[in-house]
């Protein structure tokens, strides 16, 4: 038998829900005179429904930029934790956090980012690259089927396709039409299951069926 | 007030009545028990027990609030799916933090990083589902090749083992293609492919509208420039940004900088500091606050869009440092464009649905990344206000060899590392005479330039005869620069006659030496004229049909974009539809309410776009793809000393845009052998496998 929901988890969930629904109407509705008709006073009226959808959107976005500092927090107490067990990597962690930190202070540029960031990051893109490349190399021994060679078929395609030379036009031809055709249908199919996804997890959100907001 | 809540009336009777200072709802709230919203985990101490008042009206009223309260738990577990049940397991695993901790029961937002990470190390574990657990086994599987198990007395796995093996063909297929992607920046022998074309093809209308967009932007034009990447992407969208920002700061356009990741943010300094590191020597600087603002970071993903198009005027109002920007913008209404540069589909969804809807006026230029140009590409066949879009590397350099083209092929600059501050830059007023005299011969024109932080200024002091219309161009009052705008170039009044050419002359040669003189000779003729055409310019940022008549019965001859440009020939009766030169020998008919008349030269339009001012050009002119950033017409004026050449070639190493698209080009061509002769041989090995167990 299902449990009656706590005082706490109703409350909760009557506050999302106001918010909720009172930021959603607001959104919709506010700034709209047009929907009022001829109404006098419509573009006050407009404006004082805006008015609560844009207090929760700057509260809203005021938290989450709080969060990051609660989160860079966090991250610091729990590897100054670490360091007394003599983790080497949290070491390492907090001093670059100290040095990036000096460094922006007395040098107020972004050499760092240029020196350090950015080369990393592509590097662990070209390793995901290569680790790719040798994937889709063995693609057949473990799926030796018409899927598997489906595959292979298309990367083969997209790959060859870009490499602009003449003799090899009607690869390009064949992988113009796979990213025009099938690619950008399923980036359709994507945007519409994220949107269904969307309206869905909203929906529970707003009738307290997923309280992530723990109550 | 229903009867659940009756215990709070209740409440204030049966307590005794107590002094004010000690009464009242603060001895009330003392007296209730702690409500935690904490789940209950193993090893919590548990509530305190209920007081008198909530045990009797839970035995009295069985829904009453402190029955809730008592009997309150969390959701039950069988209702949670498979992954959540994990992810709370995991959690209960982890320890508890002290309650002397500052961050106590800051675990409620943020998962203590033993309960993610048991096992130690930087990256917290993720908690899957069995499905995904198999899918990860599968292609774990398939990339790394057999797992190491735990071998008997801890003994590496040895040679010839499928580990082993695995190991060295990934190995043989790194090698191969690294070895290949980097034989371009070795030798030119290896250039074995033609490069982007130097002009956006004829299909990709999407892209040519986006070069038009911002090659017609006006001085002061405002626009948004949205850069949403991280250092992943950058080496990919650099480019474009940077080539974009020049193309923006060259029209004379202020764009308005803002991003929801903090990298681009930073990024965006870098960028521009290297633009005014590559014209340093024209005198050029673009400056913070009077030639662009990078505002304040959009935190929260699509909530800081949601905010941007809400409240931009809000946004506008600080800049990334936290000052005060003086921008007086409404709405994103008031700007031109909006130039969003993405990284990933998710952030193009992002402000497709948060940002587009509320701008529906400005219209949306995209420059994304190529693994992201599908979901633009299906976004910006929806929405009409996606006036233009391009993607990926290559695309960058067709868009550099574009504004090469069109802007680099002017005399260069002679620029020399010695360059002085002009002592006097003040415009002389000109003569309020003159009725210009077709015979006559116009005189030198002597520009000097005016060392300011600001952006370099040429200052027109014709000593001989001189139009009204010009005079206004260099009328300025002592101490102020005369700066002769575009639209004072365009001015149809200041095109015909040897002045308005002269001063032509003097925009499109600039020179920076002090006191160099343009001969009069320089300039045509003094029977020369410069006549002026009508043009059309495509003004709808959705495509335009150029039918065979003026009706929209007669056939479509062909599609135009916004920002292309066509010689007007006629009109129909009442102007509704003017008659354009398609090619030699073709006119064609576009309605009128769709373009927006121009009137220029013959040599601008022939040209692709009105001529600009030489001062902002030089972003364009200095900007060469092939060699770097700046090429060694930098240095025709005189040698470069050898600090000159250490620096060009550091620049050279930097951007060496050929040999990395050769590279580009290797590189996939080597993954593609390395696919195809990897699966030649592991599916004949599979299928000699499986026929052998058959046969068995």
């Amino acid at each position: 038998m299902r449990r009656m929901p706590s005082l706490g988890s109703a409350i909760s969930s009557l506050v999302a829900f106001a918010v909720g629904m009172t930021t959603l109407l607001s959104l919709l509705l506010g700034d709209n005179p047009e929907l009022f008709g001829e109404q006098p006073g419509r573009e006050i009226l407009a404006e004082r429904i805006a008015a609560p959808g844009d207090v929760m959107l700057r509260l809203a976005t005021l938290m989450v930029a709080l969060s990051i500092v609660l989160g860079v927090a966090n991250l610091l107490h729990v590897h100054v934790l670490r360091l007394r067990r003599h983790s080497l990597t949290s070491a390492v962690l907090l001093a670059s956090f100290a040095f990036t930190l000096y460094w922006h202070v007395a040098q107020g540029d972004a050499t760092l980012l240029e020196a350090v960031l950015v080369p990393i990051e592509s590097a662990l893109a070209a390793l995901l690259c290569l680790s790719l490349v040798h994937g889709a190399s063995r693609v057949l021994q473990k799926r030796a089927d018409i899927w598997g060679a489906l595959f292979v078929l298309v990367v083969i395609i997209v790959l060859l396709g870009s490499l602009g030379l003449a003799e090899l036009a009607p690869v390009q031809t064949m992988r113009d039409w796979l990213m025009a055709v099938p690619v950008s249908a399923g980036a359709r199919a994507i945007l519409l299951g994220i949107a269904l996804g969307v309206i869905v997890a909203g929906l529970r959100a707003l009738l307290g069926q997923d309280r992530a907001y723990r109550g | 007030m229903s009867e659940d809540f009756n215990w709070l009336e209740e409440a204030r009777h049966d307590e005794p009545q107590t002094p004010v200072a000690e009464s009242g709802r603060r001895r009330l709230f003392s007296r209730l028990p702690r409500i935690s919203l904490r789940p209950r985990r193993p090893g919590l101490p548990a509530l305190p027990p209920l007081p008198r008042l909530f045990r009797r009206q839970r035995d009295e009223a069985p829904s009453s609030a402190s029955q809730l309260i008592s009997e309150r738990e969390e959701r039950p577990l069988e209702e949670l799916d498979e992954r959540l049940r994990d992810l709370r397991q995991r959690s209960l695993q982890g320890s508890e933090p002290p309650a002397d901790q500052p961050l106590y029961n800051v675990d409620e937002v943020l998962v203590s990083p033993e309960a993610l990470n048991p096992g130690g190390g930087l990256i917290g574990a993720v908690a899957l589902s069995k499905a995904q657990e198999e899918q990860v086994e599968l292609l774990r599987d398939i990339v790394d090749g057999a797992t190491p198990g735990p071998s008997p007395g801890g003994a590496s796995p040895g040679r010839g083992s499928p580990v082993a093996l695995t190991t060295a063909t990934r190995l043989v297929a790194a090698v191969f293609v690294l070895l290949l992607a980097s034989l371009p920046f070795v030798s030119s022998d290896f250039d074995f492919f033609p490069l982007p074309p130097a002009d956006f093809e004829a299909r990709r209308g999407d892209a040519r509208s986006l070069y038009n967009a911002l090659d017609n932007l006006r001085p002061d034009d405002r626009l948004l420039l949205a850069l949403e990447y991280g250092a992943t992407a950058a080496g990919e969208l650099d480019p474009l940004a940077d080539l974009a920002l020049r193309h923006i700061f060259a029209q004379g356009a202020q764009p308005l900088i803002v991003s929801s990741n903090p990298i681009a943010i930073a990024r965006a300094e870098n960028i521009i500091r290297e633009i005014n590191r590559s014209v340093m020597r024209a005198n050029l600087v673009v400056e913070a606050g009077a030639h662009y603002h990078i505002l304040r970071y959009l935190p929260g993903g699509a909530l800081g869009l949601r905010e941007l198009s809400e409240n931009f005027a809000a946004v506008a109002r600080y800049s990334s440092s936290g000052a005060e920007t003086g921008l007086d913008i409404a709405s994103l209404a008031d700007l031109q464009y909006i130039v969003l540069l993405a990284e990933s589909a998710e952030t193009i969804r992002f402000w497709a649905e948060q940002v587009v809807p509320e701008s529906a006026e400005t219209p949306l230029l995209a420059i994304t990344s190529y693994a992201a140009e599908p979901l633009a590409q299906a976004y910006a066949e929806s929405l009409p206000q996606i006036a233009g879009l391009l993607h990926g590397y290559r695309d960058a350099f067709s868009y550099g060899e574009m504004l090469k083209s069109a802007y680099g092929m002017a005399p260069p600059i002679p620029l020399t590392p010695t360059l002085e501050p002009a002592p006097n830059t003040t415009a002389t007023p000109l003569p309020a005479s003159s009725t210009p005299d077709p015979t006559a011969t116009p005189a030198p024109i002597t520009p000097t330039l005016d060392w300011t932080p600001t952006l370099i200024h040429i200052t027109v002091q014709p000593t001989a005869t001189a139009t009204p219309d010009l005079q206004r161009l260099s009328t300025a009052p002592p101490g102020e620069r005369a700066t002769p705008s575009r639209e004072d170039l365009d001015d149809p009044a200041n095109q015909p006659g040897e002045q308005a050419v002269a001063v032509a002359t003097v925009m499109a040669q600039p020179t920076s030496a002090p006191a160099a003189t343009i001969a009069a000779s320089d300039t045509p003729g003094p029977t020369a004229t410069v006549a002026s055409i009508r043009v059309v310019e495509v003004i709808s940022p959705q495509q335009v049909r150029i039918r065979r008549g003026p009706t929209t019965a007669d056939d479509i001859l062909r599609l135009a974009q916004a920002g292309d440009r066509f010689e007007v020939v006629g009109a129909n009766g009442d102007g509704s539809w003017h008659q354009i030169a398609l090619e030699p020998g073709l006119n064609g008919w576009i309605a009128q309410f769709l373009v927006e008349e121009l009137v220029m030269t013959e040599a601008e339009f022939r040209s692709g776009s009105a001529s600009l001012p030489a001062e902002r050009a030089v972003l364009l002119r200095e900007y060469d793809w092939s060699l770097g950033k700046t090429g060694p017409r930098y240095y025709q004026a005189q040698p470069p000393s050898p600090a000159d050449l250490h620096e060009f070639a550091q620049l050279r190493d930097r951007h060496q845009e050929g040999p990395r698209l050769q590279a580009m080009s290797l590189g996939a061509l080597a993954a593609a052998l390395v696919i195809v002769l990897g699966n030649l041989v592991h599916g004949v090995g599979a299928l000699l496998r499986r026929r052998g167990a058959s046969a068995r």
